[in-house]
């Protein structure tokens, strides 16, 4: 793997986790206010 | 040559940096406002759709106000009325905000009307659940009214709403459904607090799969409070050991009012609610079952009072309320 194969690799992770971050942090905030569980139901 | 290492990796860094914050807020917003229906329950509304008419009056108050939709056919002989109460927990909110659900039912052939209602605060606060139920009940005659001056006649009607809305149509249809001037069908709605039981209030929010024990050595004064502003009558920290307040919110508590003639009824809530009471729909769906009336009780395991985490519950919601109008409201 090259160094560029690398931090692409590195970068679509990076995309990934700050995605799902984002729908949970939504999600704890909107049950924060009104109530639920943050997993489960919907995906995230 | 270190020199230049060093820069590159400080540009993946910022790279690494701004993927990231730019992922995470398009994924933030992309949640909040993507549909997750695709559309399914909304109408695109124009003149081939329906007509709204607003801001029409059924009484002096600033808030008697109702605006009606009224669908593009008006060559039926009778129409069906539904009633959709916007929810803002009985202090907020306003009958526009519920716009889309009204094209949506005026889509199906229904007229729909969103009423407003006087609303507890600073500006009247003398106004309270069982004053915002009344004004409902004298506001449907002119509805019907207005309606019938449009050119469409209404032979029976359906009430529903969210949240605040939901509670004031259960009253309509469990309470007052017998002074109605059509018969009233059934009954929809989410979210909207059914009864005043004291241990349903208490730790609302908290794990659903827990019962909720009163201990009569705590303060329950700030409960006493909120029941006598909501009922509008005075209740105090003592009527919870005697039972006496049951008396005094029996007015404002629609599951309280179900027997043998109730209306056919669809309900959704959410068992995390920390807004109303989710063992208060406990009671709703045992009052119903008990009376044998048919009805769909949908539990959002995973949801509070937005029922947001359980779309799939959600959209059987909305399924089901369409089964039930077409079987208790069936469109010309």
């Amino acid at each position: 793997m090259t160094q560029i194969q690398r931090r692409m690799l590195i970068l679509a992770v990076v995309i990934l986790i700050a995605a799902v971050l984002g729908r949970l942090a939504v999600r704890a905030v909107m049950n924060l206010l009104l109530g639920g569980t943050l997993f489960g139901g919907n995906f995230l | 040559m270190k020199k230049e290492r060093a820069r590159g990796k400080m540009m993946w860094g910022f790279i690494y940096v701004g993927a990231f914050i730019a992922a995470f807020s398009i994924s933030a917003v992309a949640k909040m406002k993507i549909d997750p229906f695709g559309g399914k329950y909304e109408v695109r509304w124009d003149s081939t759709v329906g007509t709204n008419y607003t801001d029409l009056s059924y009484g002096d108050g600033t808030a008697n106000k109702f605006d009606l939709y009224v669908p593009a056919d008006s060559g039926k002989e009778n129409y069906g009325l539904v009633v959709y109460l916007h929810p803002g927990g009985f202090t907020g909110g306003d009958k526009s905000g519920d716009a889309e659900m009204l094209q949506w039912l005026c889509g199906k052939g229904y007229v729909a009307a969103s009423i407003n209602y006087t609303l507890f605060g600073e500006e009247n606060p003398n106004a309270n659940v069982y004053t915002q139920s009344v004004e409902i009940r004298e506001s449907i005659p002119f509805v019907i009214a207005e309606a019938e001056k449009l050119g469409y006649h209404i032979d029976k009607m359906a009430v529903s709403g969210g949240s605040a809305g939901h509670a004031l149509a259960m009253l309509y249809a469990y309470r007052d459904a017998a002074r109605s001037p059509v018969p009233v069908k059934m009954v929809f709605g989410a979210v909207g607090p059914s009864c005043f039981y004291l241990e349903d209030w208490i730790n609302m929010g908290a794990d659903p799969n827990k019962p909720n024990s009163v201990d009569f050595n705590e303060d329950y004064s700030g409960m006493a409070k909120l029941f006598s502003v909501m009922s509008g009558k005075q209740i105090t920290s003592d009527m919870f050991e005697t039972g006496a307040y049951l008396e005094q919110v029996k007015d404002i508590s629609a599951a309280m009012w179900i027997d043998e003639n109730s209306v056919p009824t669809v309900c959704a809530y959410g068992a995390w609610d920390k807004v109303q009471a989710f063992g208060a729909s406990k009671r709703l769906d045992h009052a119903l079952t008990k009376y044998n009336i048919p009805h769909e009780y949908i539990v959002c395991q995973h949801s509070g009072h937005g029922l947001q985490n359980d779309n799939a519950k959600y959209g059987e919601y909305m399924d089901k309320i369409s089964e039930y109008l077409n079987t208790y409201m069936p469109v010309e």
